[in-house]
C-alpha cells in the first residue's frame, strides 16, 4: 500500500497574505490547497496553504520576499 | 422540590420548553414524552444545564425522563425568550433526521461582499465538507457553482474525494451548457431540473453555504 502524503501547512497573520500566497502558488502552476487552519493548530477562523511536506521548501523559496508567512507546521 | 411534566403529544420545542421551565423552578422534573426527538433534546438540555439524567422506556413509545440539579444553585440557562430552545431544538432534531443530507453549491462563491474573500471560502467550506460525518448524500451544483466541478477547479480534487466517499454530485445540465463547460466538467454526473428539485424536496436538510 502507498504511503498516505505527508503534508505542511503555511499560516499566515492575515487572511490577505494568504490570498496573495495562493494567486502567487496558482500562478506557478504548484500543487497546493488552501484549506481552513486545522482544529488543532488553531481555533480561529482562518484560512491556510497546504502543500506536500517535500515541496515546502520549494514553495518557501517561492513565497520568500513577495508574502511574510508566521509558520510552518508539519500535518 | 420535584415535579412532573406530561409532554406526550406535544411536537418540538414544546417538551424541551417545559422540561427547562421544570428543572429553572425546581430541584427534579420528571418529564414524560412520547418521542426520540424529544429524548434527545430533553437529553441536552440536561447537559447544557449539567443536570443529571436518565431514562427510562415506560412503554412502547412513553418514556420517563428524570432531570436532576447536581449542584444547590439554580440552573443557569440562556436568558430570553425560545432562543435557547429553539437551538436545543434544531441541533437535536437535525442529529435525528434519518433522511438525507443535501449541499447546494449555487455559487463559486460564498457569500457576498468581495468575490476574492468568497472563492477561499468556498473552497474552504468544500474541503470541510470531506470531515462531515455523515457526509451529505448528494451535493448540487447549479447556476456559477458548476464552475466548482471544472477540470481546472480548485475545489475539483476534494469533490472527487467526496464522490468517492460516497456523495452523490449532480452537476445542473442547463447551467453547463450555458457556460460552455461541456467538455471540461471532471466530477459528478450531468442532471437535470426533475433530479435536481425531487432530490432537494426529498431532502432531510438542505444546507447552502
Amino acid at each position: 500500500m502507498m504511503e498516505p502524503q505527508k503534508f505542511a501547512v503555511f499560516l499566515f497573520s492575515s487572511v490577505r497574505q494568504a490570498m496573495q500566497a495562493d494567486n502567487i502558488l496558482s500562478d506557478k502552476g504548484i500543487a497546493y490547497q488552501l484549506i481552513p487552519i486545522p482544529l488543532h493548530i488553531s481555533k480561529d477562523c482562518g484560512v491556510c496553504i497546504r502543500v506536500g511536506i517535500d515541496q515546502q521548501d520549494q514553495v518557501a523559496a517561492i513565497l520568500q520576499g513577495s508574502v511574510t508567512w508566521e509558520r510552518i507546521v508539519p500535518l | 422540590m420535584s415535579i412532573t411534566v406530561d409532554a406526550r403529544g406535544l411536537a418540538c420545542p414544546e417538551p424541551v420548553i417545559l422540561a427547562k421551565k421544570g428543572i429553572e423552578e425546581n430541584e427534579e422534573v420528571t418529564v414524560f414524552v412520547d418521542n426520540d426527538t424529544a429524548v434527545e433534546n430533553i437529553r441536552r438540555l440536561a447537559a447544557k444545564a449539567a443536570c443529571t439524567f436518565s431514562v427510562l422506556e415506560r412503554a412502547a413509545g412513553t418514556w420517563e425522563l428524570t432531570l436532576k440539579r447536581t449542584g444547590a444553585a439554580a440552573v443557569q440557562l440562556p436568558a430570553g425568550a425560545n432562543a435557547g430552545d429553539d437551538e436545543l431544538c434544531s441541533i437535536a432534531v437535525s442529529g435525528q433526521e434519518p433522511g438525507p443530507l443535501v449541499v447546494i453549491l449555487s455559487d463559486n462563491r460564498m457569500g457576498r461582499g468581495d468575490d476574492a474573500l468568497g472563492d477561499i471560502l468556498i473552497r474552504s467550506f468544500i474541503h470541510t465538507l470531506l470531515q462531515l460525518k455523515p457526509l451529505p448524500a448528494t451535493i448540487i451544483c447549479y447556476n456559477a457553482g458548476v464552475k466548482l466541478t471544472a477540470r481546472d477547479s480548485a475545489t475539483r480534487g476534494d469533490l472527487q474525494q467526496l464522490e468517492k466517499d460516497g456523495a452523490d454530485i449532480l452537476v445542473c445540465g442547463t447551467c453547463v451548457n450555458y457556460f460552455g463547460l461541456g467538455d471540461q466538467i471532471a466530477v459528478g454526473h450531468i442532471s437535470n431540473m426533475y433530479d435536481i428539485a425531487e432530490t432537494m424536496a426529498g431532502a432531510a436538510r438542505l444546507v447552502r453555504p
